[in-house]
């Protein structure tokens, strides 16, 4: 899917928001919340779609914008959700709201993980802190097709088990026999019983085989950044390992220039990549 | 159909009368610099010491500042108001080649993917009438860039100085149009004809700097990682920000919200990638260090830009030379990027 067939803006102005209102606010960790929305006009919520690992640009009007992709999963529309860590102005904002608060809502914006080309595969989803959010919404859109696609891996690890996203997830996905579910911290702590050990380096002793395989990475940069190697050396070739980006962004549509990696624009030619297409980049530039 | 001439004594008459049609913008020194303004009825003085804006063009269609629209909060919501479509024609009278081709340049990047609304809107209504150049600076290199000084194809229609007139070319179908309902021109004649040919190649041959600009994309890609390379192409820099928010194809923005009370607006702004902040994310910054923000600026002119619209996002206009408060040169740094194209193969 390119970024021109995204047909949800049938108003000329690409840069005006829609209206959505929050439904349900969800505590992940002490910074992380999910925010449950629709969009407040009930035809634009029934014209509204997006695919798994499309963001949007989100507004606390008077504050500003940014970015997130949307973290929940087209096969469940009732809905819309995305994950936002409070560090900076607008996610500050953003914490602040209520449930039936209004926030702007412009999007879907951006590429999405190539379904067709992963029929088939066994995936294994690489993901640390709220780099889950991303992956969550392909991970839900898989299982909820369970048999169009292979072995499901997944490896995922925060700093503490407090720093741990989706714990509802979590705990789903380790119960489904159909998914080998590897969660770790990166330091011991009391009472946890799961892997100890940054991801990169848990993905290596996971060791999924290469063949057949797609494997899918979202984190931190420096995350990322560690993954990449461990993969290669698992055997994985570049065009068989996706990330989805996170750049600083202000207009979403390959306009206003800041979250380019190279050539390419996060927001217009991704956010989803392959290694492939940004490994020239991806050692000085993320 | 023979070309049709203006007496240098009628421009004023002349922008008096596409007054009549249009808003009428001309080279201006009434805020202190040079730059291109809404043309107050009466002076041509510019037609004396005009060689370029320090201003580009560019601020006519992607303003430093603009509102992009206005909400309200009340007690059902906000309400976000459409902004009305700006339907004013505007015919900018004086752009330079370099400055022309540099819309087009921007053209580009504002109809991909997504139609920018506020530029594009804008740039349909405008008319762009094209000065040739008669005394280029030391710092410009168009000649370099494919642009010649007083040939354009990227105006509507051209002016080119040919002693007491201007001969005018009528580029596009909108400059035809524009020229078959405009009175008081003279038909030029054949030796107008040959005198325009001459001031074009004399003008031409004025443009003293080169700058070569073969396999540049390759070695920019091929030298991305030479941190050596860039820290020194960067050392004297100070981030001032002055060569790319007055570069003619620089169109990177910011967006930034106001809100007094229950009204409030979104406003986009210039931005610069030389400026740390412009990639900061809370907790990153991919481009922190200065030699990263340079090397994609530069990057992104010879290298980037061409990768994806087939051209090079620079038209030698000399701006960046000639108002960098430390010299730091453009055409320099092109010139010493090293050749690793082998190496890389």
């Amino acid at each position: 899917m390119t970024v021109a067939d995204s047909k949800f803006f049938a108003q000329d102005n690409v840069y005006l928001p829609h209206i959505a209102v929050i439904e349900k606010i969800v505590e992940e960790t002490p910074g992380v919340r999910t925010f449950h929305f629709n969009l407040k006009d009930e035809k634009l919520r029934k014209e509204f779609t997006f695919a798994s690992g499309q963001f949007a640009q989100y507004s606390v009007l008077g504050i500003g914008e940014a970015p997130f992709c949307i973290s929940s999963s087209p096969t469940r529309p009732n809905h819309l959700e995305f994950a936002v860590q409070k560090v900076g102005k607008v996610t500050n904002a953003l914490h602040r709201l209520g449930v039936s608060s209004e926030i702007g809502f412009r999007g879907p914006y951006g590429n999405s993980f190539p379904l067709d080309n992963l029929k088939g595969k066994s995936l294994v989803f690489v993901g640390g802190g709220i780099g889950l959010a991303p992956l969550r919404s392909l991970i839900w859109n898989v299982l909820d097709n369970r048999d169009k696609y292979n072995k499901v891996d997944i490896v995922y690890g925060a700093r503490t088990p407090d720093d741990l996203c989706f714990k509802y997830d979590l705990e789903a996905w380790d119960k489904d026999k159909t998914v080998n579910m590897v969660t770790t911290v990166d330091r011991e702590a009391e009472g946890w019983k799961g892997k100890v050990g940054v991801v990169p380096k848990i993905l290596e002793e996971v060791a999924p085989p290469a063949k057949d395989t797609v494997a899918i990475v979202c984190g931190p940069p420096i995350m990322i950044r560690f993954t990449f190697p461990v993969l290669e050396k698992l055997g994985f070739k570049p065009g068989q390992i996706l990330t989805t980006l996170e750049k600083r962004m202000k207009c979403g549509i390959g306009k206003c220039g800041r979250c380019n990696i190279g050539n390419l624009y996060v927001c217009r030619d991704g956010p989803v990549f392959s290694y492939a297409q940004i490994k020239d980049f991806v050692s000085s530039e993320y | 159909m023979a070309n049709k001439k203006v007496s240098k004594k009628d421009i004023a008459k002349l922008l008096e009368q596409w007054s009549q049609q249009f808003a009428v913008f001309a080279p201006s020194k009434e805020s202190g610099v040079a730059e291109i303004l809404k043309w107050d009825g009466k002076d041509t003085s510019f037609l004396d010491w005009y060689r370029n804006t320090v201003i580009p063009p560019k601020a006519s269609l992607l303003p430093q500042m603009e509102e992009m629209f206005r909400f309200q909060k009340g007690d059902d919501g906000y309400n976000i108001e459409t902004p009305p479509k700006d339907e004013n024609k505007r015919l900018i009278f004086g752009i330079r080649p370099c400055d022309a081709r540099a819309m087009s340049i921007l053209d580009m990047t504002f109809e991909n993917a997504y139609e920018d609304p506020y530029y594009l809107a804008k740039r349909k209504n405008t008319v762009l009438v094209g000065l040739g150049c008669t005394n280029p600076c030391e710092s410009c290199f168009c000649t370099s860039m494919g642009v010649s000084p007083a040939e354009s194809i990227d105006v509507d229609l051209m002016l080119i100085d040919i002693g007491g007139y201007f001969l005018i070319e009528e580029v596009t179908g909108k400059g035809k149009e524009l020229i078959a309902k405009t009175s008081g021109l003279q038909e030029a004649t054949k030796e107008d004809e040959a005198k325009t040919k001459q001031a074009k190649e004399m003008v031409y041959n004025k443009v003293t700097r080169k700058l070569d600009t073969k396999g540049i994309k390759d070695r920019l890609l091929a030298s991305f990682n030479d941190e050596e390379f860039w820290q020194k192409v960067a050392a004297k820099c100070i981030s001032c920000g002055i060569c790319t928010l007055l570069c003619p194809t620089c169109y990177c923005f910011d967006i930034n919200d106001e809100l007094v009370k229950q009204e409030g607006a979104r406003f986009r702004s210039w931005d610069s990638c030389g400026f740390p902040n412009y990639t900061k994310m809370p907790m990153e910054n991919p481009r922190q260090e200065k030699w990263r923000r340079v090397r994609q600026k530069v990057c992104h002119k010879y290298g980037f830009y061409p990768m994806t619209f087939d051209i090079i996002a620079c038209t030698g206009c000399g701006r960046c030379i000639r108002l960098c408060p430390v010299n730091w040169d453009i055409t320099q740094v092109i010139e010493s990027v090293p050749d690793k194209t082998e190496a890389k193969k």
